[in-house]
């Protein structure tokens, strides 16, 4: 007969020896943003909270791609260093999130990459160079904040922000990071967090199960658990006008910014999958009434543009564009809310006729300072 | 309310730990009122129906119990049957009739305006109407004697592991452990703690995941390829089986824990060599109550070869419509009732020409049972199909369209293959040793590595999402 602690050991030896083994075939098995490799891309930041690792390099891939990833010396996925600016150079930086630094496609198939080929083409006499400054995960706030503390000393002509229309409750909690000009500093408890925070994401293991804590709380949350839908309700709750409102003021800090340094600037809206995929809407429409709410498909975009409207700078959004081709359902990938290739060259087009059709891609070439008047600029709806 | 809900894991801790300290009576009592609030958390509305079965039924069968004229004994059966029958054709199946009505009036282009009723299927109708009709037949076969007491009826008809997606217990089986003091073993508890660990494995590992891997091959605006139907059929068989098989295990389970044993619903029925062995593998509850009260009624096969192959036809074509109010269920059970009537003429063949599959593990076995299993899946695509012309799309793209493309490996084999291998490894020991508790008979470190691989599985890889049981509106 064993007695209790043997048993007890002998369950604690198998389940630590199960957790090493399914570890080791996470790890081996990657394609996941969980695995360390992956993790890797990121570092610790007190200013924006987190950052693209400098020099960081890995392959990301999942059943659906399979790509290389390169983040150059000064912490953006380019796979060219960003060194002083020649004379007949045009720089024009996107700030945006996963959406921009697409890391579903390579590099040269990002709408940025693609714009910077079709800006060189309809102009030879410069060199146009589109910095591709999106950060996974990033909100209007961190996309400030980066700005000011990285991008600006890429000395562009003009500042791009790709603004993902779903990411407004994200924002709700971060007017403070833009008044500390940087992520508020830690306290003990934020310490213990922060600690925590490392040790999960240092396994595979411990980050599915902090995923299924995340589920677990979510089941005692708003009727519409995720919070980006909120975005879209009929009704939305007040956290969407809290997060706009912070969204508008870090836009605002761009904008002041980008001016001061002699920077056109401008803001793209940036739709959704189910703005354009209508089975995708179907289903989330369904998902949304179950849980007692309406989604209207377009209002995020509504949302911003209302938001970003008092700021008076240029705006443009993509959707139109995107709801204007044929098969839609190809313009982003089906297990995830990113471009494809096909995605990302239609923005690209997009966004470079914004650019010529606004003057925009004309004053940057000419050189000329920055103008604060938008209204020309901007494709009502 | 569904066992994978978080509801459940709320209700169940505080239904057992008051349970655990009542006396007998009292357990019964307060079973009775958990149940119902089990069944008003899904829709308190149709509450009034089950309720109204129990007493019906109840007084039923107590008027036929002390009636001795036969003519009033048939009357009290022919009033319980038309309630429950009409109870379970109006939510069941009004819908389809109308539909399928107006549809074949519209062939002969007569318009018919019929009556637009969205009636709701109330869950668990078909369970335990079908265990109140085998009662009060019971009695009126005299097999068994009705209960006197009325709350003990009541917990038979509402017991909440059964309630929503059976098994469909019989009387003899139930009534006695409500009737009589329950005592709980060490083993029971042992045993249930397994089977409701097993069962959350086959819901929420292997049946929830293979749903949502193999949900875009049966969508009808896609276009699959053959190789992607056929997997994805296959796949679907053992979506089914971890659904409702690991329902009657968590139901089983939870019983044991309060000391009430179920009748074991599946037996490793992917493991048999012929349809009629399937039939006693799969889903033994509801395929033995059709034999007794279907079956056997027709005749059964005492009146000759043609007429028990009707009574096959008939028995399982009325099987499938039990299953859901839909054409596909009815050609399954059709297809289900051929399977019956071809596995009598190949006996009959064999018969004759002295054919026979030794016993044990032996290729020929081995091979009958692969066979068996497309058999088996054929009815899985009709099943699964949202309408009978789609199921002919899917299986003609098996047979015209066999492309192989990488992609199916890694979006498709692969990922069924992860779910499916480690159930079956652990699966085909337990058919090894005859039960689904085999496992509890291993050596100590093996027992706790297959506790903790289940317990890794179902956390980091389950579908917590809390979908729904196949079985649930049946």
């Amino acid at each position: 007969m064993i007695s209790w602690p043997s048993r007890l050991l002998l369950a604690a030896a198998i389940l630590a020896g199960q957790f090493g083994l399914i570890e080791a075939g996470l790890r081996l098995e990657g394609g996941s943003e969980a695995t360390p490799a992956f993790q890797a891309l990121f570092l610790q930041d007190p200013q924006t909270g987190y950052r693209l690792k400098p020099g960081a390099h890995t392959r990301y891939t999942t059943v659906e791609f399979s790509t290389e990833i390169a983040i150059n010396a000064q912490g953006v996925r380019d796979d060219r260093d960003i060194g002083p600016k020649a004379p007949n150079e045009r720089r024009i930086v996107i700030l945006g999130d996963s959406l921009t630094m697409a890391l579903q496609v390579s590099v040269d198939r990002t709408f940025s990459a693609l714009l910077e080929q079709r800006l060189n083409a309809a102009d030879p006499s410069h060199q146009w160079r589109v910095i591709n400054a999106g950060v996974q995960g990033y909100g209007a706030v961190q996309e400030a904040l980066f700005y000011r503390h990285v991008a600006a000393a890429f000395q562009p002509d003009l500042v791009l922000v790709a603004s993902s229309v779903v990411n407004a409750p994200l924002e709700a909690g971060k007017q403070s990071w833009l008044d500390a000009d940087g992520q508020p500093a830690a306290d003990a408890g934020d310490r213990a967090s922060t600690l925590a925070r490392r040790i999960v994401r240092s396994s595979m293991v411990l980050q599915l199960v902090n995923l299924r804590y995340t589920e677990f709380k979510a089941h005692f949350q708003a009727p519409v658990k995720e919070l980006p839908l909120a975005t879209y309700l009929s009704d939305p709750p007040p956290v969407v006008d809290s997060g706009l409102s912070v969204a508008h003021n870090a836009m605002a800090a761009i904008a002041s910014k980008a001016a001061a340094d002699g920077a056109k600037f401008a803001i793209l809206l940036m739709p959704t999958r189910f703005q354009t995929d209508d089975a995708d809407f179907g289903r989330l429409a369904k998902t949304v009434r179950e849980a007692g709410g309406t989604l209207e498909r377009n209002a995020g975009t509504e949302r911003f543009r209302r938001a970003y409207a008092s700021l008076g700078v240029p705006m443009f959004d993509v959707l139109p564009a995107l709801e204007a081709q044929p098969h839609r359902e190809d313009l982003f990938f089906q297990q995830n809310v990113h471009f494809t290739e096909r995605g990302h060259a239609v923005a690209a087009d997009a966004i470079f006729g914004f650019l010529k059709t606004s003057g925009l891609m004309a004053e940057v070439a000419a050189g000329r300072p920055a103008s604060p008047l938008a209204d020309r600029h901007t494709n009502a709806r | 309310m569904v066992f994978n809900s978080l509801h459940f894991l709320a209700f169940f801790p505080i239904v057992y730990a008051i349970y655990r300290v009542l006396p007998h009576r009292a357990q019964n009592v307060f079973l009775v009122g958990a149940s119902y609030y089990f069944y008003a958390a899904w829709d308190w509305r149709f509450l009034g129906l089950l309720i109204g079965s129990t007493i019906v039924d109840y007084s039923m069968a107590r008027y036929i119990a002390r009636t001795e004229e036969p003519r009033r004994r048939r009357m009290a059966l022919i009033v319980s049957l038309v309630y429950n029958l009409g109870v379970l054709g109006f939510f069941k199946y009004f819908n389809f009739f109308e539909g399928s009505l107006a549809h074949v009036f519209g062939w002969f282009g007569w318009h018919v305006d019929v009556i637009t009723l969205h009636v709701i299927l109330p869950m668990g109708i078909s369970f335990y109407t079908f265990m109140t009709i085998s009662y009060v037949i019971d009695v009126y076969r005299r097999e068994i004697e009705p209960t006197t007491n009325f709350l003990d009826f009541a917990l038979f008809v509402c017991y909440f592991p059964h309630l929503v997606a059976g098994p469909v217990l019989r009387a003899n089986l139930l009534l006695p452990q409500i009737k009589n003091p329950r005592v709980i073993t060490r083993e029971q508890i042992v045993e249930g703690l397994w089977l409701i660990g097993w069962g959350y494995f086959q819901k929420m590992y292997v049946a929830d995941n293979l749903s949502r891997l193999i949900e875009p091959v049966f969508d009808p605006a896609l276009s699959p390829t053959g190789i992607e139907v056929l997997v994805g059929v296959w796949a679907f068989a053992f979506q089914g089986y971890g659904d409702f098989a690991g329902y009657s295990n968590i139901a089983r389970g939870v019983s044991k824990l309060m000391g009430i044993e179920l009748n074991v619903n599946f037996l490793f029925p992917y493991l048999v060599v012929s349809p009629r062995d399937f039939w006693r593998h799969w889903h033994i509850s509801l395929s033995t109550w059709l034999r007794d009260y279907l079956y056997f009624p027709l005749g059964g096969s005492r009146h000759g070869e043609l007429k028990t192959e009707r009574n096959l036809m008939m028995t399982m074509t009325l099987g499938g419509l039990w299953h859901g109010a839909g054409w596909p269920y009815i050609l399954w059970g059709a297809y289900q009732g051929f399977t019956l009537v071809a596995n009598r003429w190949v006996d009959m063949v064999a018969k004759r020409f002295r054919w026979s599959v030794p016993a044990g593990l032996n290729w020929q076995r081995i091979l009958l049972g692969l066979f068996m299993f497309q058999v088996t899946c054929v009815g899985m695509l009709i099943f699964r199909a949202v309408s009978v012309p789609d199921a002919g799309r899917l299986a003609k793209i098996i047979f015209t369209d066999f492309r192989f493309a990488s992609k199916t490996v890694e979006s498709l084999i692969i990922p069924v293959a992860l779910i499916v291998v480690p159930f079956l490894v652990v699966h085909v020991y337990q058919a090894w040793k005859g039960t689904e508790l085999a496992p509890l008979g291993l050596p100590r470190p093996a027992r706790y590595a297959l506790f903790g691989a289940v317990f890794y599985l179902i956390l980091l890889f389950g579908d917590f999402q809390g979908a729904q049981f196949i079985y649930f509106q049946f």
